[in-house]
Parts: C-alpha cells; structure tokens; sequence
C-alpha cells in the first residue's frame, strides 16, 4: 500500500491521442513589452479535462482564446484534432469548438431553444433535427426542455443560465471545449452542484476540455490534468493534480498550491485504494480479538458500535459510502469526534472500518514513498 | 372659436391636404434620414472608414466628427437652411425633403451609435466564440439588442420634422405651414387667426398619430426577450 504510482498513473493509461498540441506559443500584445504568454509546449490528450490555473495576469485566458483564435499567437503553432489552427477560417473553426465564458453571454433576445441552437443553425442542420438537438441538450443539463424552451434568458438564475451556456457549447457535438472560468460568478452551493453535474456530463460526452480557473479546489476537483502558469505566461508544471500536490515542480508551484495541499490531495484519494479493518458483527458484547465489533438493527442495517478496541465506552456510529473519498471519511469522523468510521457497500451491507490513526500512519506513508 | 371652426369646414379639402403633405413630408424624410444614419452608425462602429493599424484615438475620433458634423447640421437655423437649399434644388418638395432628412440624421445617428456600444461585451464575445462572423453578430445580435434605441432616436427625430416641416413650406408651399404663413403675412385680415391655429395645432395632430404609429411599432419589433 506504500507505491504511489498507481495512484498517479491512472488516467494516464487511458490517455488517447493528442487533440490539442501548443508547439512554441507565444504572444506579444502590441504596445506590451513582456510577453503575456512565452514559449508554451503542451498537449491535450482527447477525452480529457485539462485545467489552466494561475494567478491573475498569468496568461491562462490568453492561451485558452488562441485555441479558437479568438487572439491570434505571435509566434508558435496550435494544433487542433492534426490541424494547424491558423489553416482553417476562424469563424469555422469555433464552430467545431464549444466556447463556455464566466459572463455566458446568452443572447438576450433569443429564447433558450434558439440560444442553444445557433450553431447547429449555422451549421446548416435542418429544422427538426435542431430542435431534437436542444431537447437532448436541455435534458442533459438537467432542465425539463418543455419548461425551459422557450423562456428567455432573463427568466433563468445565473445557475441556470450556465446550463444553458454549456448546452450551447454542447450544441453541436464539438470534439473540443474551451471554457473560461464557467463557474466563476457562481454562488460556492450552486457551483459545487454545477460542478458536479459538469463530471456527470463529462462522463457522458467525453469531451476534450480546456478550463481556464482561478480557484484550487475547483482544478483538482474537476481536472486529469493541471497546467499551472507562473507570472509572465510561463508554464511552470503540466502533470495530474495529485502529482501537483505531492511534487511541486519549483517553489512558485509549491507556494501556488500552499499549504493546504495535503487536505486537498485527501479529496483525490479513493477509500477503496485504503486497507480496511475487518468488523465483526455481533449481537453480544463480546470482544472479538482485535476487530471492531457493530450490532444490526431489526432491518439489518448497522445500528451502533458493541466494542470498538482500544476505547472503553463505543464510540458514535458514523458510515461513509465505499465510492466515497478519504475527505468525506475525514470529514465525517471530525464532525462526530469517532476515532473511526464505517464503510459501507453500493448495498449498504459493511465493508470494513476506517480508523483514524491507521488511515492516518497509511497516509503518510504514501506521501513519503 | 366660432371663425375655426367655420374656417375647417369651408376650407375641409385644403386641410385634408395640408395634413397628407404634411405626414407624408415627414415620413419621407425619416425614412431617407433612418437610412443615411444607419448605414453611417454601422460603418463607423465596425470602423470600416478607417484601418484597424490607426491608432484608437483617431479611430474613436473619425466617430466623433461625424457626429459633430450631424449635429452643427441641427444648430442651422431652419429658415435659413431652407433658404440656403432652395437656389440649389428650386421650389417645391425636394428642398423641402433635403432639408427635413438633413435635421433628422443626428438623432438617429446618437441613438445607433449609442445603441450598438451598449451591447454588453460578454454577449458579443459569446457570438464571436461560437463563430459568428461581423454580419451575422450584426445583424443577429447587436442590431436587433440596439433596436429599442434606435427606435427611440427615429421617433425624436420624426418630432423636430413635424415642427421644422412646417418651416419648410417657404420652399415647399406644402403641409400645415402653407396655412401657418399664409395666415403670419396677413395678420389680422379676415380669417387670417383661424390659419394660423390651423397651422400651429395641425402639426400637433400629425405628431400624434406619429406617436400612436411608434408605439405599434414597438411593440411589434422589440424581440420578445428584451421586452420591458
């Protein structure tokens, strides 16, 4: 259980081709004697979410916008699905590629169907096939198409608006999405749902995704890869956010991530990758050896503990879901003060034990390794 | 009140036509007027007229002195310009319309200009994303979301037309003014005060039905999801 290579390399044997590829990047704003981004070299492999994160100024919305020549490089190529970018008219171009911004820029005047349907309208698409399109979209976004159809931007939460904002990106089935900071202006509840919902959509479409942030917890939450930019528009580290965590490249990546970089890589960590305790389960209050000891209610779900070793009175019986991560266990555990917790199946049957001190010597260990 | 009223019904056939030249002056005009400052607020604001390589303040400044120039066109005293156009263009309606459409380009043109640089960026940055080109994010977007305005500056500009048009049957002999100068130049002859309430309160009418007119046509052309 001390390797940590299974741990990082995860995604990695999954990852396809490169569906974007920035060869020499660079670009000079005119009038600006620094560049505002310098010599970058990195691809996106397909199907995957890559998150640009840096400080403000670090140039991650200016690579972002070279991708759909929104700015155009001084110097370098992009690559986009085995073509140079700049080989293609651009109007064209973004068309084949999903573009979400923090402000969503819904077109007011135009009802949620018709916003969701520009594309595939320029595209050429016919009539009802559009409008099966935007029906399937709403769907996926989680909004009743028949509610929401026809409604006008202005009649939506911001919460909603962004839904709609990426179903547009969505809209006609791009390979590619370039997203600047989607959830940026979103209330922390909502956007953790949205958050969440953007995973579920991503499981679903598997796009090749570029999202520009500025929050942390939202890269390592959301991406298979960080791409971390310094001051200047210099990449610093390109790796899996675990990797991020645990090495930092330099001192800048380092300060960047801070010091909370232990607790965060806990959200990375799945329960199912930790050794557990073995429970026994009792009707009597009988010590069985070493193991943890958890009494059944009448519908034969776990009810309390009997004997936990080590304590003289039972802990408080608290559970957390075998799919979950190592940050929910913590989490329940420090909310109900129990030196342990109980994992339980997709059946709701028990698992195993977590207990705090083990987990915690097992932790620090894989950080060592 | 008496002499008004006996003057309208011995004289019903020359109001009726003083009040179709005058609505019809005016429609004229603001229709040239409309298009004239459309097609100069749209070219000046995707900055046709000058190359993208000048510098902002030229670029932003070519846009000021057109506006400039339309609206030292609204300071000329209106008998004056009517006299100024009429050795060029004779009598009749053509001074008249000239006249009329040069007063009313600086509304429509403030209000375009106004219009289209209140689209908010971010929705224009969305069109232009999704690969919309110029016309398209044109026509599609920034005109249509403009459109209240530069309704709103049509309408104000049909408002000075009715009263300049007045002014402009020196050179046009048409509309409520005929009855209006007729009855100033021989003051206190028989009839001459019913002239000239006819003509002061004729051009009121036409502002009116004018007014009833924009707001059908507001209500009709305002997209569904900006309507207030």
């Amino acid at each position: 259980m001390s390797e940590t290579s299974e741990i990082t390399t995860s995604d990695d044997t999954a990852a396809g081709r490169p569906m974007i590829a920035l060869e020499g990047v660079s670009k000079t704003y005119p009038g600006q004697e620094r560049p505002a981004v310098e010599e970058l070299e990195f691809e996106v492999p397909e199907g995957k979410i890559v998150m640009l994160i840096g400080p403000s100024g670090c140039g991650k919305t200016t690579t972002l916008k070279m991708m759909n020549r929104l700015i155009e490089p001084t110097t370098g190529r992009i690559i986009l699905d085995g073509d140079d970018v700049t080989s293609v008219n651009a109007d064209q171009l973004r068309r084949r590629i999903g573009y979400v911004i923090q402000q969503v820029g819904l077109f007011p005047h135009m009802s949620i169907g018709e916003n969701i349907g520009m594309v595939p309208k320029m595209l050429g698409w016919e009539r009802q096939r559009i409008a099966t399109r935007v029906d399937e979209l709403l769907h996926l976004v989680g909004m009743e198409p028949g509610e929401y159809r026809d409604r006008y931007p202005r009649q939506l939460s911001g919460g909603q608006q962004q839904r709609v904002g990426v179903a547009r990106g969505l809209a006609a089935d791009p390979p590619v999405m370039l997203m600047d900071e989607p959830f940026g202006a979103i209330d922390p509840i909502t956007r953790d749902r949205l958050q969440d919902e953007f995973l579920e959509v991503q499981r679903q479409v598997a796009k090749t995704i570029c999202f520009v942030t500025h929050d942390l917890t939202e890269a390592v939450k959301l991406g298979d890869r960080i791409a971390i930019f310094g001051t200047g528009g210099r990449l610093r580290q390109y790796d899996t956010p675990d990797e991020i965590l645990t090495n930092p490249a330099d001192e800048f990546v380092a300060q960047f991530v801070g010091g909370g970089a232990a607790v965060r890589r806990l959200s990375l960590l799945d329960i199912a990758r930790l050794k557990l305790d073995e429970v026994v389960v009792s009707a009597t209050d009988s010590p069985a050896g070493n193991h943890p000891v958890l009494a059944l209610d009448d519908a034969g779900k776990p009810d309390r503990w009997l004997h936990v070793p080590g304590t003289t009175e039972a802990p408080p019986l608290v559970t957390v879901p075998f799919t979950g991560t190592v940050y929910d266990a913590v989490d329940v555990m420090l909310d109900s003060r129990a030196p342990l917790v109980l994992v339980l199946g997709d059946d709701g049957a028990p698992r195993g034990a977590l207990r705090w001190d083990a987990m915690v010597g097992d932790l620090r260990a894989r950080g060592n390794a | 009140m008496g002499d008004i009223l006996q003057y309208l019904s011995t004289n019903a056939t020359d109001v009726q036509f003083y009040a179709q030249t005058h609505f019809l002056l005016v429609l004229y005009s603001v229709a040239i007027a409309t298009v004239i400052a459309l097609v100069l607020a749209l070219v000046l604001h995707t900055n046709q007229l000058t190359p993208p390589s000048w510098s902002r303040t030229v670029r932003a400044g070519s846009q000021e002195t057109a506006l400039l120039i339309a609206s030292a066109l609204l300071t000329v005293p209106s008998l004056a310009l009517f006299g100024l156009l009429q050795p060029i263009f004779g009598f009749g309606i053509s001074p008249a319309i000239v006249g009329l459409t040069l007063y009313g380009i600086y509304p429509v043109l403030r209000n375009t200009v106004a219009g289209l640089s209140s689209v908010d960026p971010a929705v224009l940055e969305a069109a232009r994303g999704i690969g919309m080109g110029p016309i398209r994010r044109m026509a599609r977007v920034q005109l249509p979301l403009a459109w209240p305005v530069v309704l709103s500056g049509i309408r104000v500009s049909v408002l000075i037309m009715v009263s300049i048009a007045a002014v402009g049957a020196v050179v046009s002999g048409l509309g409520f003014g005929k009855p209006l100068l007729d009855g100033l130049t021989r003051l206190g002859g028989a009839g001459s005060f019913a002239q000239v309430v006819v003509g002061t309160l004729g051009p009121l009418v036409i502002a009116a039905v004018f007014e009833i007119a924009f707001v059908i046509i507001k209500r009709l052309t305002t997209p569904r999801g900006i309507r207030v």
